[in-house]
């Protein structure tokens, strides 16, 4: 059925319902009414109900348009939606570090969707439509050709991260261990059951539709689902928070579940147990997560307290609560006759499959690694894959031996625990009894419940129906899962009864804590290093038109007044130059040396001797003038003085000569 | 019929002339005229929006026997002016309740009402002398608005909105002789007049030169400083006006230079054309950067302008139809959120007085509504879907993807979406302080919800602009209309 509104949204919405978009639509619809009737007792004491309602509905209309939507525009619409929207119902308590968590979320989910965003640009563009019906035959085309093909993968992987991202993948999950424990049980039985699943219904949707078959592709997928399945295994080993635990498996087991996703285009045309496994694994993910979430959120909801070494013993004397968290661990685990073993089982064949066909030679194609490189690379994949599972096992009989087995360290606190009061209401109870029973029927029938599920669901993914049925309880496949049980109770034993707890029998936290992508890298580089850098340069930016028209006036008006004194200033250079005017003789000592200089030094004494000393009658004569005055005198007479004997002389010297001449003659 | 086109512009200035000039003698019928004028203006902008075009236009006079100021309309100048006569009756019915907080009344108005007046021939100009004419008028009667306060920094600010706008109109005039220089008659013709004439530098020199002298009213770099300037001292309702209307007369100019006088035949491919888109950009991400850096909240706001009204022009850069489209659908989406924002601004500062970001923490749960509609508007202009500035993005995404220019085809849309994070980080960064305050800061959370006048015109405001994104058909439509005349 297909139903379309191309007056919405300027390029139209379209839906679809096919197999695969009835099963999750079920899921969706089934997860939120459990959820919502879980939340009547949880939010009890809780402020701000419409609220948290109000954005719950709208986050389930939202996940509904992606699981049905039928185009790739439609389905952004309706994740950012949901994005936004599920923020809300996360940040319910509102306490500082329920708001650093949603501020993770909301960055991730902003970021995510803005890089998804970009991806659809690239993809629109090169396939000239984003239709689920028609983006297949489109990508073939392109895909031939192998510039097509590249550009096909960059579009890929943008749109992978901002999906990559909501599935919780390595290197995005940041916000995954962070926004679980905080969120109210009921909202993040919703977060990691189903709303992490639109994330992981994109990479589907491209590595199904776009990218098929792309052995690059699917080797890159593969290896992300592999380290988010690792990491989030081991995160959840270390972790001493209950919800934090459940959060960090829920990473792993999406890890295997992109892994298959990457396995599903590895295998080519044989790919149809990965995409059974992957699909199967996400609903019986779906469908654990809630049947554990509210397990912990009854807890939650009565001790409000998540640390194991508080909670422990908790469980005790309460069966209901104990079978219902049974069979969510048992499921999870991969225990036989349980859900998540048969989908567990399909991922793990899928793998074994591929080394199979690069035994026989086939199937790789990619040029970095020969083929018994890769052999060996599968084999070493298939181990992880099993013991990821053994770490499920694993940090699930811790949470159970915790809650259930063991007493409290402090007996008074146990003692209180043991009360026979009633701690769930009847309502709650019937939720969580249901949720749970329907994880064995699962898990027993597989041959007329998932095996159901997945027929309907492959043909959207363009999974080759398998060659022959599988027996999930034949002796092969029980091995697998019983390899990774053991796996599991060694590492119990071993690794957390021995390192992770001391000798009192505390559980103790030894996740070194530097060790966090989002402190170590993202905080420093997004917040401060990057905007620092740019910031710097816009700064530079911003300021430099303001600074060119302060500066350029000024330069200008420089400028100007040169140019305005140019002709003043020729002028001037000629009259100092070649039209230069007689000298002005000014004032100058000539004649009266001693008066000039002795006068002058006379005023300087009369004026220091005014200041000081003859304030009250001053010297107000001017030596300089009656020195000259008196040197004028002198010379005038020696003047005389020096012309009257000279005259005396000549007289003398005429008379003398008129004697002599006298006596000659 | 044609004198028709001219009754808006008549209208609001005469009424603008009255309302400045009674002084205070009729101070309490002020808001009564301002209102009547600015419905009747919108009220005839609609009826002229439904005439078919060609019966509107008309010459004026002739200023010498080849100028003549002439009026023509068409679909851009009807969308324009019909977004611009609704967005300034909204913003006049909060201005209503924030001025008489500002004093002055008669005067504000009375300009307020004149640039509205003028914005209207501005949008009906039939070719480029009298829509130069038009533009500096506006230039210069828009500038008492901003310095309505009258202290040091308001006139200083004024003084430096007054001079970009002139350096901004002379690189406009000079480009205009000599484009006018090349025998045109500066008429607007749609598709350009400039067919053939590829390579010509004195026509490439004289375009580039008017982009970047419009660009001064639309905040492009390097001429945007003014917005930053004049914005944070300017009373609500005029940042509002200036950022989300008188910003959109500039990137008018620039849609009549580039498609109606060049064409984008000349245009495309050539130095300009590159030149313009990276300056667009580097806008884009510079305005983005320095708001996400900035704590005043309304001078955050002028650089958010800055940025997403460089979107717009950057899908104009791009010359292709769908660009173009989003490039429309953004000046209608943007007016409607940015005066959404400028108006919360002002009732913050009317209501408790705070100025600076980091003052807003429970701001919230003091005016629930008017910040509910800050978020939604927020959301908006960051370009979550469904709402309405997430289609324009995406056009202009589409259309840069299929412009095929080399490296800006998919730098564009990278740093749309940058911005888009940055965007997110300034706008929804005060929301989220707002709505969810840190247990124990010491927060005022007395209610103080502004009146009617501001909650309506908000509240309007905030439905069309996440309304139009959902149901946009008919909006696109009109556009792809204009756009199909023009490539």
């Amino acid at each position: 059925m297909q139903y379309s509104f191309a007056s919405l949204c300027g390029a139209g919405l379209t839906f679809r319902i096919d197999g695969f978009r009835l099963t999750f639509a079920v899921i969706t619809t089934y997860m939120w009414l459990m959820t919502t009737l879980f939340s009547q007792e949880y939010l009890a004491h809780a402020g701000k109900k419409r609220r948290y309602y109000f954005f719950l509905a709208l986050t389930y209309i939202a996940t509904m348009g992606v699981f049905l939507s039928n185009d790739f525009f439609t389905t952004f619409v309706f994740f950012e939606v949901m994005s936004l929207a599920s923020y809300v119902c996360v940040i319910h308590d509102e306490k500082p570090a329920t708001m650093r968590a949603g501020g993770v979320y909301l960055a991730v989910a902003v970021i995510g969707g803005l890089v998804t965003l970009m991806g659809l640009f690239l993809l629109a563009d090169a396939a000239g439509t984003l239709s689920f019906d028609g983006l297949y035959d489109a990508c073939r085309g392109l895909a031939a050709d192998p510039a097509g093909r590249q550009r096909l993968l960059i579009a890929g992987a943008c749109i992978l991260f901002g999906f990559g991202a909501k599935a919780g993948m390595f290197p995005l999950h940041i916000w995954l261990p962070m926004a679980h424990p905080v969120a109210p049980a009921p909202a993040s039985a919703l977060l990691s059951g189903i709303i992490t699943k639109t994330g992981i219904f994109g990479i589907l949707v491209v590595t199904a539709q776009v990218l098929s078959h792309d052995p690059l592709w699917g080797f890159i997928v593969m290896l992300l689902g592999t380290v988010t399945m690792l990491l989030g295994g081991l995160l959840a080993l270390f972790s001493v928070d209950i919800k934090r635990t459940l959060a960090c498996s829920s990473m792993s087991q999406l890890g295997m579940i992109i892994n298959g996703i990457g396995m599903q285009a590895l295998l080519g045309e044989e790919n149809a147990l990965a995409v059974r496994g992957s699909v199967l694994h996400m609903v019986n993910h779906s469908n654990l997560k809630l049947v554990l979430f509210m397990a912990a959120g009854v807890i939650v909801m009565n001790l409000h307290k998540l640390d194991l070494n508080e909670i422990r013993g908790y469980g005790r004397k309460k069966p209901l609560l104990m079978a219902v968290f049974l069979s969510g661990a048992l499921g999870i685990g991969g225990v036989p006759m349980f859900n998540g073993y048969v989908s567990k089982t399909l991922l793990h064949e899928g793998i074994v499959e591929y080394i199979e066909l690069l035994h026989a030679g086939e199937g790789w194609s990619l040029p970095f690694l020969s083929v018994s490189g890769a052999t060996v690379l599968f084999s070493v994949i298939e181990w992880l894959f099993l013991l990821t599972g053994g770490m499920t096992v694993a940090y699930m009989t811790k949470l159970f031996i915790c809650v259930f087995v063991e007493k409290n360290i402090d007996p008074a606190v146990q003692a209180a625990y043991d009360e026979k009061k009633p701690y769930v209401s009847r309502l709650t109870a019937w939720v969580l009894g249901i949720s749970a029973a329907v994880l064995p029927v699962l898990g027993l029938f597989p041959g007329l419940t998932l095996d159901r599920i997945a027929d309907a669901s492959q043909g959207f993914l363009r999974g080759e129906p398998p060659a022959h049925a599988v027996h999930y309880f034949s002796q092969t496949n029980l091995q697998g899962g019983l390899i990774s049980i053991l796996i599991g109770v060694l590492l119990y034993f071993l690794f957390v009864r021995i390192l992770l707890m001391d000798k009192e029998g505390h559980y103790l936290n030894r996740w070194p804590a530097p060790l966090d992508l989002l402190t170590l890298i993202y905080e420093p580089l997004l917040l401060r290093f990057l905007p620092m850098l740019f910031g710097f340069f816009c700064k530079i930016l911003d300021r430099l038109p303001d600074l060119i028209f302060r500066v350029l006036p000024k330069v200008a008006g420089v400028c100007c007044r040169v140019l305005d004194f140019s002709l003043d200033a020729l002028i001037l250079v000629f009259r100092k130059t070649t039209h230069r005017q007689l000298p002005d003789p000014g004032p100058s000592p000539t004649g009266y040396f001693f008066a000039f200089y002795v006068g002058g030094f006379l005023n300087a004494v009369a004026r220091v001797l005014n200041r000081t000393i003859l304030k009250k009658h001053p010297i107000v004569r001017n030596h300089v003038y009656s020195l000259a005055e008196r040197e004028a005198m002198l010379s005038q007479t020696s003047r005389l003085v020096s012309a009257s004997t000279a005259f005396s002389l000549m007289m003398f010297g005429i008379g003398l000569m008129a004697v002599t001449l006298y006596l000659i003659l | 019929m044609s004198v028709l086109t001219l009754c808006p512009m008549a209208l609001c200035l005469l009424a603008g002339i009255l309302v400045g000039v009674s002084g205070g003698r009729w101070e309490s019928s002020v808001h009564k005229i301002t209102a009547g004028a600015l419905i009747a203006n919108l009220l005839l902008t609609v009826l002229i929006c439904l005439q078919p075009s060609e019966n509107l236009s008309l010459t004026l006079f002739h200023i010498t026997t080849e100028l003549p100021i002439a009026f023509a309309v068409d679909t851009v100048g009807k969308l324009f002016s019909l977004l611009i006569a609704f967005v300034w009756l909204m913003v006049a019915v909060a201005a209503f309740e924030y001025m008489p907080h500002e004093g002055a009344e008669p005067r504000f108005f009375g300009f307020y009402l004149a640039v509205a007046g003028i914005l209207s021939a501005l949008c009906y100009s039939g070719n480029m002398v009298t829509y130069y004419l038009f533009f500096e008028m506006m230039s210069l009667i828009s500038m008492p608005l901003v310095l309505h306060s009258l202290s040091h920094e308001a006139i200083m600010a004024a003084l430096k909105y007054l001079f970009y706008s002139m350096a901004g109109a002379f690189m406009m005039l000079f480009g205009l002789f000599l484009f006018a220089a090349r025998g045109s008659d500066l008429a607007f013709v749609p598709g350009g007049c400039l067919q053939g004439m590829t390579g010509d530098m004195t026509a490439q020199v004289a375009l580039f030169l008017m982009i970047v002298g419009f660009g001064t009213k639309a905040g492009m770099f390097p001429m945007h400083g003014w917005l930053p300037t004049a914005h944070p001292v300017a009373p609500a309702p005029a940042s509002a006006v200036l950022s989300g209307v008188i910003t959109k007369a500039g990137v008018l100019g620039i849609i009549r230079v580039v498609y109606y006088m060049a064409g984008v035949d000349a245009l495309a491919g050539t130095w300009v054309q590159k030149a313009w888109a990276w300056l667009t950009l580097v806008t884009v991400f510079m305005g983005s950067m320095m708001a996400y850096q900035e704590n005043v909240l309304k001078k955050r706001m002028a650089y958010s302008t800055v940025s997403q009204v460089s979107y717009v022009l950057f899908g104009l850069s791009v010359m292709h139809p769908v660009a173009f489209t989003g490039a429309l659908l953004h000046v209608v989406f943007h007016s409607l959120v940015k005066d959404t924002l400028f108006l919360s601004a002002g009732a913050i500062i009317l209501k408790t007085g705070r100025t600076k970001v980091s003052e807003l923490a429970g701001i919230c749960r003091q005016m629930p509504v008017v910040m509910w509609c800050f978020t939604l508007v927020s959301i908006t202009l960051i370009g979550i879907p469904p709402t309405s500035a997430f289609l324009s993005k995406w056009y202009l995404a589409m259309g840069s993807l299929a412009g095929g220019l080399p490296v800006l085809s998919w730098l564009g849309p990278v740093v749309l979406l940058i911005s888009a994070l940055l965007t997110a980080g300034y706008l929804l960064t005060i929301s989220i302080k707002g709505f969810f305050p840190e247990k124990g800061e010491a927060v005022d959370l007395t209610p103080c919800e502004p009146g009617w006048h501001f909650l309506v015109p908000m509240v309007v405001m905030t439905v069309l602009a996440v309304g139009l994104g959902i149901w946009a058909g008919p909006l696109i439509s009109v556009i792809r209309q204009a756009a199909a005349v023009l490539f």
